[in-house]
């Protein structure tokens, strides 16, 4: 809301005053990447591209791309998983008719505001129970299972919006529930897809505590983990530098998918899954 | 009346088939190697076993026999993931065939059934493994078995500026006498505590940085509880001991440092690097690492003329019912239960073959660890080597290994968790040490000796 | 930010600004007759349900057992064996066992008989080799396993792998001593072999203490309850969660406040910087923090520049990193404040708020007295939501300050993920990381119940309005 009554400029000042440590710290993240920093210095004082030649260069840190990969797979297959069963569960939960109906979506909403990666032990003997101990398909199949209650909830509430009168339209013009479902209802909650979809790919592209756990050898190596084992001080190319450049380039795809997707994405990160 | 091992039979003519029926038949084999604790200088603990495999198939070649052995290998730069990626992997039946790791971990990961004892599949009487050291042997050993051939030993000296202790008027004899006056007892850890004070009074290293322990929990600060006399193990019952007055001391030590001010109650939980750059810097007065560390300084942070700006020593005693001490900490490698009989076979022959003393000195050259058997006196790289030499001299005379002991993990848990409750004074140094008695008491029960 | 927000998934803003009232029309509706389960519905919904059952559910069960075991790396997960090792036997004798009987247990010999050459021989032990036995070792008594190895090598024939030579050897080889026996049947006949006249319970005794698995115990517990750690964890999980749950719904609410008040584009700026913690992949986001913070950081050369205390504020001192452990995680939930704060403000009707400035109420006076009323239900949500899930997360803080200096900023969460999977000795304690996880999940549901009941449940589950 705006009006002439007041004047902006102090909240501005105040807003940017507590913004500074993220600005800060999301600027040199940028700056640091392109530029050297003499020691004990504060500000760079020249531009380089020398921090990001371990694109090209597999010596540095080892071939990055094909990590890349790993974490595109891992991060799309999530999502398939996640919408095509939430898009399913949540028209399920909404509209049709079901024995412990309430009892299941309670049962959601707790799972919803509860992560359960306390109980990794557990998850890590069922996974072993289905022969799915240090694979791919099984940490992705965990890290969907653990963002679907939040999926279906989700979709839930789309479908909800979705008035009935589509569905009796299409009811009385003699289609089932399921052609209805898949032709006029689907396409109503597009956008919500849309954002649960972009959703859940930010959040697998960002995961770092399951396949480390879960699929802790190299040939499944995703970028968080690649990170992660980039920044131990305890190697001889220890160099801050160029882990920043690592760092925003795995943060780069994130980055422009939540600028296509903001106004989306602001709806759902409403109803987000982590404090 | 015949064995009782049931293991053999079908294991037995599976063997036996294999080495006699079909020598001109191609064998391939791909043997998995995960090492922990593993850094860029450090890369030969699983580079070695690829050595190994090069070697065992030509000696198989010049036999006649055509053998393949594709080594795969995968190192963690820390202990935590290492430790439980190997303990979830052998309960999926993944654990590697060989595993790299602090020797500590064979009493729990061999009463799980992980291991296979390494003395079923190799021969100790011949070479390499007869000139192994007896005691890193011993270390390898629990319950009665040798579980695993010691990968490296080092130990965990105590570090002094020459520079700064000159600064407070040591003359250059009377730093070259403090090994042995520590040796013997004469110079104890208070005293160490004095001349740090002394430094920072005269403003020679900045406040707090005077004395600067090991930043996390390791086998290290066992060190500073035998200093005040304690004991870990009981040698005729091989059952632990908590000693409280050693613990107290020990503690208090600790303690005392923080309120003179010459390292922060905040001190734990530090960043390496950190230390590592402070070091080579030269901006401690005192401090304790491991051998290794001095490889770490000169190649990774630009430490130059080593034995002219530091001495070491071992750790001083820290009163008279202590002695001055160094702990071993070697690594082993282990066979693990995953696989066949003859994947462990082969993978027990490539550890063995990895033991040679020109392929151990590599690791232990480059990396700052000391020698593993008697003949790496002879091997050049090694013996030229003033570091290596010096320090096997010096300090391995004096070394002694933590327990092997499938409890032990939870008595070095409850110790380190006290320490950092008195250190940072959370609470008092007696509350500390009751807490971690009371911790030993309901986990271990009678398995501790409480004195 | 987009107006749909109140029509879409989530929590409907809008939904959150009046209280609950009781059950739904429809609902009472719908129990008066049981109507006709949907089976297209069960067919939709069995993929989600099998997923949450397999990965939730059955997770919490698994955590429950395990919370009544005394299970660590030590005695596996899925089970231990029969072993009877020399400390076992020393630590039996200390207990009081007859040390004649465990003398008999300990015997390991080795015996060259006509028996155990034609065992080995129906085993595939080769011929010439066995003959040469026969000759050379018939009868002869050997100190030791190794001695009879060292005689076996002697053996013009023997065999050239080590392996094989060491399989041969244990033909001859009476001991039951380091097998592993994996029934206690197996392990009780060979006890009644060597020490045939034990007393069964005596036998029984040395069984039980022979097995390397995990046992039934309500140890973890009674260890928790009793431990004065556990008071110090729950203090200061307590005062993360209050601590950290204040500062996302204050700064929440103020950036939704004053992105409201500011014209669009500069709104957008401040809204978007303050989502980005939420999406940045979170080893980033730790890794960032540390070079914001740590020694040498942008923090510590700050500080030099401006005459303060220049050391690594997230592990230096107990209170910067209390602060440190505070922010990481309060950035990320602020943005969660904010989006549902703003949602609420913009159902505030905007009438309202233009009669007030024409009254000449000043923006404290509009905040004080018109807005902040309104956001008491979305305050409460967030407030629920969020210490739910404040409680159970821990990867930042193991990320950031790992509960340092010392154990200061260690929480109950981290302290059971650090128990149970991720220490430096190696030590996994998995029974009593299960414990301290189950208490969680209790905590957890004990909780949603409580936030359940506040919101109107019966309102989100509406029944179906086609019945087919």
């Amino acid at each position: 809301m705006q009006t002439k009554n007041f004047a902006s400029w102090p909240i501005v000042l105040v807003l940017t005053a507590i913004s500074l440590p993220l600005a800060i710290m999301y600027a040199s993240l940028v700056i640091d990447s392109f530029t050297n920093t003499p020691a004990g210095a504060v500000l760079p004082n020249e531009f380089t591209l020398e921090h990001w030649a371990f694109l090209v260069d597999p010596t540095i840190t080892g071939n990055v791309w094909t990590v890349t990969f790993n974490t595109l797979i891992f991060a799309f297959t999530m999502v398939v998983v996640v919408l095509s069963v939430s898009a399913t569960g949540g028209y399920a939960m909404s509209r049709l008719n079901l024995p412990y109906r309430r009892f299941f979506l309670a049962g959601i909403l707790v799972m919803h505001a509860f992560p359960s990666v306390t109980l990794i032990i557990g998850v890590f003997l069922v996974l072993q129970f289905a022969g799915l101990y240090d694979t791919l398909i099984g940490v992705i199949l965990v890290k969907a299972a653990l963002t679907l209650p939040f999926g279906v909830w989700i979709m839930k509430g789309f479908y909800d919006a979705v008035p009935w009168e589509i569905e009796m339209a299409g009811l009385q013009d003699g289609a089932d529930r399921f052609t209805v479902w898949r032709r006029l209802i689907l396409p109503q909650v597009k956008p919500g897809l849309v954002a649960l979809g972009v959703f859940a790919f930010i959040d697998g592209w960002g995961e770092f505590l399951l396949p480390r756990i879960l699929a802790p050898t190299t040939e499944f190596q995703v970028l968080s983990v690649y990170l992660n084992n980039v920044s131990v001080p305890d190697s001889v190319d220890y160099d801050f530098n160029l882990f920043k450049s690592v760092g925003l380039f795995y943060t780069l795809p994130i980055l422009i998918l939540f600028i296509v997707f903001q106004n989306r994405l602001m709806n759902i990160f409403g109803g987000g899954t982590k404090g | 009346m015949t064995t009782m091992k049931r293991k053999i039979t079908v294991a037995m003519a599976a063997a036996l088939l294999s080495a006699t029926a079909v020598a001109a038949q191609a064998e391939d084999y791909t043997i998995t190697v995960w090492s922990g604790g593993t850094g860029d200088t450090s890369h030969y603990r699983v580079d070695a076993i690829e050595m190994a495999a090069d070697l065992l198939e030509r000696e198989a070649a010049v036999r006649g026999e055509e053998l393949n052995i594709t080594v795969e290998k995968q190192v963690w730069s820390g202990w935590d993931d290492f430790k439980q990626a190997v303990t979830l992997a052998a309960e999926s039946g993944t654990a590697p065939n060989i595993i790299v790791t602090g020797h500590e971990d064979i009493g729990p990961w061999a009463q799980a059934g992980i291991l296979r004892p390494v003395e079923d599949y190799v021969d100790f009487d011949v070479w390499p493994l007869n000139q192994l050291y007896d005691n890193l042997v011993e270390v390898s050993s629990y319950d009665g078995q040798i579980w695993g051939i010691p990968q490296d030993a080092e130990s965990r000296p105590f570090f002094m500026s020459r520079a700064h202790l000159a600064e407070i008027g040591y003359s250059e004899d009377e730093i070259d006498a403090l090994p042995s006056q520590i040796e013997a007892g004469e110079y104890t850890l208070y005293d160490m505590l004095e001349d740090a004070e002394a430094m920072q009074d005269a403003g020679v290293v900045e406040a707090g940085m005077a004395f600067a322990p090991r930043v996390s929990n390791g086998p290290d600060y066992w060190q500073f509880y035998q200093s005040f006399g304690g004991e870990m193990v009981d040698p005729e019952s091989g059952q632990l001991i908590f000693d409280r007055q050693a613990l107290t001391d020990m503690y208090q030590f600790f303690v005392d440092a923080a309120e003179m001010g010459v390292v922060p109650a905040t001190y734990l939980g530090g960043d390496w690097d950190e230390w590592h750059r402070n070091v080579a810097a030269g901006s401690y007065g005192m401090w304790h690492g491991g051998t290794w560390h001095k490889s770490q300084w000169e190649n990774q942070f630009e430490l130059t003329d080593f034995f002219d700006k530091i001495a070491f020593s071992l750790i001083p005693a820290g009163n008279e019912n202590g002695r001055a001490n160094t702990i071993t900490h070697p690594l082993v490698y282990l066979i693990s239960a995953t696989g066949t009989d003859d994947e462990a076979a082969i993978a027990a022959e490539l550890i063995t073959i990895a033991s040679e003393p020109r392929i151990n000195s590599l690791h232990a050259v480059e990396s700052g660890h000391l020698a593993i058997g008697e003949a790496q006196a002879s091997v050049p790289l090694y013996a030229n080597d003033r570091w290596s030499t010096e320090a096997t001299e010096a300090l391995l005379p004096h070394a002694n290994a933590i327990p092997n002991n499938a409890d032990f993990g939870a008595y070095w848990d409850a110790m380190y968790q006290g320490l950092e409750a008195a250190w940072t004074g959370t609470s008092s140094v007696e509350d500390a040490v009751n807490m971690a008695q009371a911790q030993v008491e309901a986990d271990l029960g009678d398995g501790i000796i409480i004195r | 930010m987009t107006d749909t927000a109140s029509s879409s998934g989530g929590i409907r803003p809008d939904a959150l600004v009046r209280p609950a009232d009781p059950a739904s029309d429809l609902e009472k509706a719908a129990l008066k007759g049981r109507p006709k389960v949907s089976l297209l519905g069960l067919g939709m919904l069995s993929p989600a349900a099998v997923l949450l059952l397999v990965f939730f559910f059955a997770p919490v069960v698994l955590t429950t057992i395990f919370s009544f075991t005394n299970m660590t790396s030590a005695t596996g997960i899925s089970g231990g064996a029969y072993v009877l090792s020399p400390n076992l036997l020393r630590e039996l004798e200390r207990s009081g066992v007859d040390s004649d009987t465990l003398a008999a247990l300990g015997t390991e010999s080795v015996v060259v008989d006509q028996e155990s050459i034609a065992a080995a021989r129906a085993a595939g032990v080769e011929e010439d080799f066995l003959e040469e036995i026969e000759d050379d070792l018939l009868g002869v008594d050997f100190d030791s396993k190794q001695d009879f190895e060292r005689a076996l090598k002697d053996l013009p024939s023997h065999l050239r792998r080590t392996r094989d030579l060491k399989l041969a050897a244990d033909h001859f080889l009476v001991s039951a001593l380091n097998t592993r026996f994996a029934t206690r049947a197996e392990a009780s006949d060979a006890i009644s072999a060597l020490a045939p006249d034990i007393a069964p319970g005596t036998r029984d005794r040395i069984l039980d203490a022979s097995y390397t698995g995990w046992v039934w115990t309500t140890e973890n517990f009674r260890r928790l309850a009793t431990q004065p750690e556990t008071l110090r964890l729950v203090l200061n999980t307590f005062f993360y969660v209050a601590v950290t749950l204040a500062f996302n719904v204050l700064v929440g609410l103020f950036l939704a406040i004053t992105v409201f008040y500011l014209p669009k584009g500069t709104g957008m700026v401040f809204s978007v910087l303050w989502l980005l913690p939420r999406i940045t992949p979170v080893v980033l986001y730790a890794i960032m923090w540390k070079w914001f913070t740590w020694d040498g950081g942008f923090v510590a050369s700050f500080a030099d520049l401006v005459g303060l205390p220049s050391f690594n504020y997230m592990k230096g001192s107990v209170p910067t990193a209390w602060t440190i452990v505070i922010l990481v995680n309060g950035c990320i939930g602020a943005s969660f404040g904010m989006i549902l704060f703003s949602g609420a403000l913009r159902s505030i009707p905007m009438q309202q708020l233009w009669a007030s400035e024409v009254d000449g109420a000043s923006r404290w006076q509009q905040v004080r007295y018109i807005i902040l009323p309104q956001m008491r239900w979305p305050i409460l949500f967030v407030t629920c939501y969020q210490s739910m899930s404040l409680l159970s997360s821990y990867e930042q803080i193991w990320l950031t300050t790992n509960g340092g200096p010392g154990n200061t900023t260690m929480v109950w969460a981290l302290e059971s993920f650090r128990t149970a999977l991720s220490n430096y000795t190696g030590n996994l304690q998995y029974g009593q990381g299960a414990a301290m996880a189950l208490v969680l999940v209790i905590v957890g549901l004990v909780l949603s119940i409580i936030f359940l009941r506040m919101f109107r449940f019966g309102e989100l589950v509406e029944k179906p309005k086609i019945e087919f």
